[in-house]
């Protein structure tokens, strides 16, 4: 209460101005520890982006049994000389002698001779040193470029020798897709999160008057709540099989691959359910979304977000409301369009279209997550009332006046007053 | 350490396919899946040249960077190897790598992947080296015998090189001057030198 008195103009604005509205305390300091968490998780990703960990480094050794109590580990000088020594087999006779199996030092025959451990520190040390080429060899090695022509073997992609592109792919996965996702998702989430504690939650201004209007009916709840959990669930898979390196890896590698076997099966159940969602949206919806002169206003005052005592006139929906909309039925579609392709490998398009359907739909989905994200907050903790509209179809009369004003006058002038 | 490679002399492949059939036979890799393939440029034009390709074991290899599950590794010759137990068929590698060179096949509903098999350098996965249930996922471990990959020992012509790269390099060179011409080590640079300008 305290606090909303500060901010509070003197005297007020509104006749319907009755009492103070609720300033909610315990949501603005659950706001701003969200908002301390996000941006410790924020600054760890940003370390991410520039730490330069995504080379490939080699984990894993060769080497033969140690020979002395001395020694610990595998020893790598014999399976070093072995294959060197066994590639010159395939070197010019004039060069390497007539017979040259005689003169090998090591015989090799049909037993396991080398073992293989896990490097306990793996360190980039190899991956540079391989990364460039020793003196006079630059002038033997080919330049890259896509290489073509045609194969007798009968497999997808078979005719392909070299595609560069797809070294550009693994940035665009590796670090636009998800390391900037990831930038997105927390981002957008901290701005959240921030403006809980700042601002602190929407109330209804003046108070809940205790009467209720019917602002979506059955079927629209179901299809959004339909929508909503596969969006969860498809959100949730997508982000174990993204992010999974990251966040589920540190549990062990097999429970790393059993969650992505179910996030692979999983996603592409809950996909149904979505795409009927996203149809029967855009069907029910579309005709209260078109944009209008309302959206300038609305969207000119920021929605009336920073000040209690400002309500920029809307019809059912708001231009935010219509933005979501938007993201969701492009977005949604988007993804429901590429995912579809990526369900049927090969079949639309070749390996470079299905390379671009993949980049696309990781990029739209991190987007979708944030905006979402958004979407969940404004119509929960982030506004007084907002809930019920989609919970059980009914919202309180106050409510409906300063948020949809036009909307309210508009059922209200075909049913009569609501008693 | 040795730093294993490939090459193939395009001047010397005479397009046989013995490469794809020997490693399909060695590993008992399954139907519509090959490890190794020929492909053939400017097919009966002047210039034709064939050339054998399979996995390259790239430095700073895409698809270990991109496989979501941690599926792939690389080992300290440059070999990438994969594990099938944690691969969920995502087909990242696949759209990662510069070669074509994972395999899926074509098991399951939805016409979506099965597990990932690709070219291992004939050096199996990580199970223990040599044993039965590795030959069954992976195929023959022959570097685990101090042998070099199959496609390579059995080329004909020696167009098809393996080994360590220094090594296989140099026989190459060898042969480029002692001839006179060579159009190059293909695939080198995507390969194994991705950062050189």
């Amino acid at each position: 209460m305290t606090m909303m008195n500060a901010n509070d103009p003197v005297g007020g604005t509104g006749s319907s101005h009755h009492k103070n509205p609720p300033s909610f305390p315990g949501y603005r300091i659950f706001g701003a520890i969200a908002a301390l968490i996000l941006l410790v998780l924020l600054a760890i990703q940003f370390f991410e982006l520039f730490d330069n960990d995504n080379q490939t480094i080699p984990e894993v050794r060769w080497g033969t049994p140690p020979i002395s109590d001395v020694q610990t580990g595998l020893s790598g000088v014999q399976t070093d000389e072995i294959l060197r020594e066994r590639a010159t087999l395939q070197a010019e006779r004039q060069i390497y002698g007539p017979s040259p199996e005689n003169d090998r030092t090591f015989q090799v025959g049909s037993e396991t001779q080398f073992l293989t451990e896990e490097i306990e520190d793996p360190s980039p040390f190899l991956t540079r040193s391989w990364a460039s080429p020793p003196d006079g060899e630059t002038a033997m090695v080919r330049g890259t470029d896509r290489v073509e022509g045609v194969s007798s073997l009968p497999y997808v992609g078979a005719e392909v020798f070299e595609r560069p592109f797809a070294r550009d792919w693994r940035l665009g996965m590796a670090d636009i897709a998800t390391h900037l996702g990831a930038l997105a998702i927390l981002g957008f989430a901290f701005l959240l999160a921030a403006v809980l504690a700042l601002r602190g939650r929407v109330p209804i201004v003046a108070g809940k008057s205790g009467s209720k209007v019917k602002r979506f009916g059955w079927f629209e709840r179901m299809t959004h709540w339909m929508t909503s959990v596969s969006f969860l669930a498809l959100a949730l898979t997508g982000i174990v099989i993204a992010y999974g390196d990251s966040l589920i890896l540190p549990f062990g590698d097999d429970f790393l691959g059993q969650a992505g076997w179910l996030a692979t099966w999983g996603h592409m159940m809950f996909f149904p359910p979505f795409a009927l969602g996203i149809l029967l949206m855009f069907v029910m919806w579309v005709k209260h979304n078109l944009p209008s002169k309302l959206d300038v206003t609305w969207l000119k005052q920021g929605g009336g977000m920073f000040s209690d005592e400002l309500h920029p006139s809307a019809r059912k929906f708001n231009a935010g409301q219509k933005l979501i909309f938007w993201s969701v039925i492009l977005g949604g579609g988007l993804l429901v369009l590429t995912g579809i392709g990526l369900m049927f490998p090969f079949f639309w398009t070749g390996i470079d279209g299905m390379a671009w359907t993949m980049l696309i739909h990781a990029i739209i989905a991190v987007l979708m997550i944030a905006v979402i994200l958004g979407h969940i907050y404004i119509g929960s903790i982030g506004m007084q009332g907002a809930f019920w509209a989609m919970w059980n179809g009914d919202v309180d009369r106050n409510w409906a006046a300063e948020h949809h004003d036009l909307w309210l006058n508009e059922i209200d002038s075909k049913k009569g007053p609501a008693e | 350490m040795a730093r294993v490679k490939f090459l193939c002399d395009t001047d010397r492949c005479i397009e046989c396919n013995a490469c794809s059939t020997s490693c399909k036979n060695e590993h008992e890799v399954p139907w519509g899946m090959v490890r190794r393939r020929v492909v053939t440029i400017n097919d009966g034009q002047p210039g034709e040249k064939s050339i054998a390709i399979s996995c390259m074991h790239c430095t700073d290899a895409p698809c270990v960077a991109v496989c979501p599950t941690s599926t792939l590794y690389q080992t300290d010759i440059g070999v990438v190897l994969h594990d099938k137990d944690n691969c969920i068929g995502c087909g990242y590698c696949f759209y990662a790598c510069p070669f074509g060179a994972p395999q899926f096949p074509r098991a399951t509903l939805f016409g979506s992947r099965g597990i990932m098999d690709k070219c291992t350098y004939c050096a199996g996965g990580p199970e223990e080296n040599g044993s039965e249930a590795e030959f069954k996922k992976y195929g023959r471990n022959r570097i685990a015998e101090g042998k070099l990959p199959i496609c390579a020992e059995v080329c004909s012509t020696r167009a098809l090189l393996a080994g360590d790269g220094e090594v296989i390099g140099e026989i190459y060179r060898e042969r480029v001057l002692s001839r006179g011409f060579g159009s190059g080590a293909w695939g080198w640079k995507t390969a194994y030198y991705p950062e050189e300008a």
